[in-house]
């Protein structure tokens, strides 16, 4: 056993408590932190693997909501083939972006990409207001329809999440060893030593970046379904931000990190907001609190202690 | 000419903002998400000390220096600890400052909307070339004027705007020198914040005083610094009033494509020249 593993299965008792207390008092809090784990572990692969800060994800995240809300809801389509679809309209503006975006880098990345996401949320509210329903966004999107089984019932859609989030995990572990994954960490070290080694760093950022983006347009897709609700605030920065910071309080570039970081953001939501209404402010403070204390993370924190106790394990 | 006026008033409002931006990029290489709640909080602020005595200009000047303090507490505190990290670090910083200043402001004045006058001296109506134009904007134009003015006496002459130069461009140097860097750090960091509230405070009798005013116009300013340049406080005037006059042309002849103009000044600026319209090499502040 190692901190690796050590957080394997804290993800995963996480993630089994409506499987342990059945009375499903707590199964939409674990369905809503599957689908934020979808969108964190894809925004980690750009922002802990590649090292590029992105704070326009919430343009991804938006956009495969409100397609699959469309597609369902006024086209007739299955909700599978929608949910698809969702994820290739994320990854098709995360290409897009990309092209923009990646002519510059560090700061200039994230700044660039935060306008571009602003736009999309303006042209949302405004332009598109006959689409997207404006500022009162669309209500009633549907659940699958799958096998005569009753997704509306969370204890069921729990399920359907739950293989969906599996699926998210270990394809980006597989990314995390392949080639890809490793060239991608060779150009978080050192981009030019990269780019001379022989790699196409442009090339390699924009395939990360959409791959990031199908995740994101996919969970943005899932939590328009359940919660039976789209509406701009999807794509509005501060969804961006609360990505950001799932995934740093977690711990960045680690594969169970930013899961932990969703968990205890869920979780705090959940508590804090029943007992203050300030809770996005204390929030901030326990972000900048940590960032300065513990910039590797939760993940980070274990793996220290792991380290201590277990002194001698591999870490 | 009204046209002029107000995208004059929005530039200058604009470079107040962005003068504070890219100084304390220039200076630490932190861009400051913060700012727009700077200067939210200026305008909060002026707006108090306006109830309380009565008096514009007693909040003009009250706001600058709260929020100047509050931005040398966030750097000591906050920044400092993490300028040997990836810069990514400290934009992440500033950006948790959002929420939190987002939300003291909450508690403190609550939801509602907030409302400022003009002062006396300065609420009526003037005309010029055949229309008539608020004096309060003109007053903005010159305060602004002024102030540009002010700072760029301050950089280019004074002892302390050398030593913020020097220290921009080698730290290391002028630490060797027996000067205080970290301490300019916070000044500027500290002045910079003082600019944006004066912003605010100036824009306070502009606009309602809400919530959401920080961010609209950070995305203003964000675009203002990148087009002029980052750490070019020169390029930051000439964007400034770019910016300004393209949101007031556009207002009165294309409302809903403003800020499609904007973004696409933007968005062509970063794919033809990156380092900004007006760079000049080896310029700093």
């Amino acid at each position: 056993m190692n901190a690796q593993r050590l957080m394997a299965l804290v993800v995963a008792i996480i993630i089994s408590v409506p499987l342990m207390f059945p009375d499903g008092q707590n199964v939409g809090l674990v369905n809503a932190i599957l689908i934020w784990s979808i969108f964190a572990i894809g925004f980690d692969l750009v922002f802990g693997v590649a090292g590029m800060l992105s704070f326009g994800h919430a343009a991804f995240f938006g956009v495969g909501a409100y397609t699959l809300s469309l597609l369902t809801m006024r086209m007739g389509w299955d909700f599978i083939p929608a949910l698809g679809a969702a994820g290739l309209v994320g990854g098709a503006l995360a290409l897009v972006f990309s092209y923009f975006a990646i002519r510059v880098s560090g700061l200039f990345f994230a700044l660039l990409t935060l306008a571009l996401s602003q736009l999309i949320y303006i042209m949302a509210g405004t332009k598109l207001r006959m689409l997207t329903g404006g500022v009162d966004g669309i209500a009633g999107v549907p659940r699958p329809d799958l096998f005569g089984i009753d997704f509306y019932n969370d204890s069921n859609y729990y399920f359907f999440l739950l293989t969906l989030f599996v699926l998210a995990l270990l394809i980006s572990g597989l990314i995390r060893i392949s080639p890809l994954g490793q060239a991608l960490k060779a150009i978080k070290s050192n981009e030019v030593r990269a780019e001379q080694i022989g790699f196409n760093v442009q090339r390699l950022q924009r395939s990360v970046f959409t791959i990031s983006g199908i995740y994101a347009g996919v969970s943005g897709g899932l939590l328009a379904s359940l919660i039976f609700y789209v509406g701009p605030q999807m794509l509005h920065w501060k969804t961006s931000g609360d990505v950001v910071i799932m995934v740093l309080l977690g711990g960045m570039g680690t594969l169970f990190g930013p899961i932990l970081g969703v968990a205890i953001f869920e979780i705090m939501r959940e508590w804090l907001s029943t007992q203050t209404s300030h809770w996005y402010g204390i929030l901030g403070l326990i972000f900048i609190i940590s960032t300065i204390a513990m910039p590797k993370g939760i993940a980070g924190m274990i793996i220290q202690l792991w380290n201590r106790i277990m002194p001698g394990s591999k870490p | 000419m009204s046209t002029i006026v107000i995208g004059l008033s929005m530039g200058m409002l604009l470079f107040l903002l962005a003068a504070g931006l890219t100084l304390i990029f220039g200076m630490l290489r932190v861009i400051n998400f913060a700012h727009g709640s700077l200067y939210m909080l200026g305008a909060y602020l002026a707006f108090q000390v306006v109830n309380i005595t009565g008096s514009f200009w007693a909040g003009l000047i009250a706001a600058p220096i709260i929020a100047a303090i509050v931005g040398a507490l966030m750097e000591r505190i906050a920044l400092r600890p993490v300028y040997n990290r990836d810069h990514v670090y400290q934009l992440l910083l500033t950006f948790g400052f959002i929420l939190v200043i987002d939300e003291a402001v909450r508690i403190i004045w609550g939801l509602e909307y907030k409302q400022m006058y003009p002062p006396e001296l300065f609420s009526g109506a003037i005309e010029m070339f055949g229309s008539s134009v608020p004096s309060y904007r003109l007053f903005i134009i010159g305060f602004g004027a002024a102030v540009s003015a002010g700072l760029f006496f301050m950089l280019d002459r004074s002892r302390y705007g050398m030593i913020i130069r020097a220290a921009s461009g080698d730290p290391e140097m002028v630490r060797t020198l027996g000067i205080n860097v970290s301490l300019v750090r916070t000044g500027v960091f500290s002045f910079g914040a003082g600019l944006a509230a004066l912003g605010g405070a100036v824009a306070g009798p502009l606009f309602p005083i809400e919530l959401g005013m920080g961010f609209n116009i950070i995305i203003d300013s964000f675009i203002v610094v990148i087009i002029g340049g980052l750490g070019n406080i020169r390029g930051a005037v000439l964007a400034a009033l770019l910016i300004g006059m393209t949101r007031a042309l556009g207002y009165s002849y294309a409302p809903s494509w403003v800020d499609f103009l904007t973004f696409i000044l933007l968005i062509g600026t970063l794919i033809l020249r990156p380092e900004g319209l007006f760079s000049r090499k080896g310029r700093t502040a």
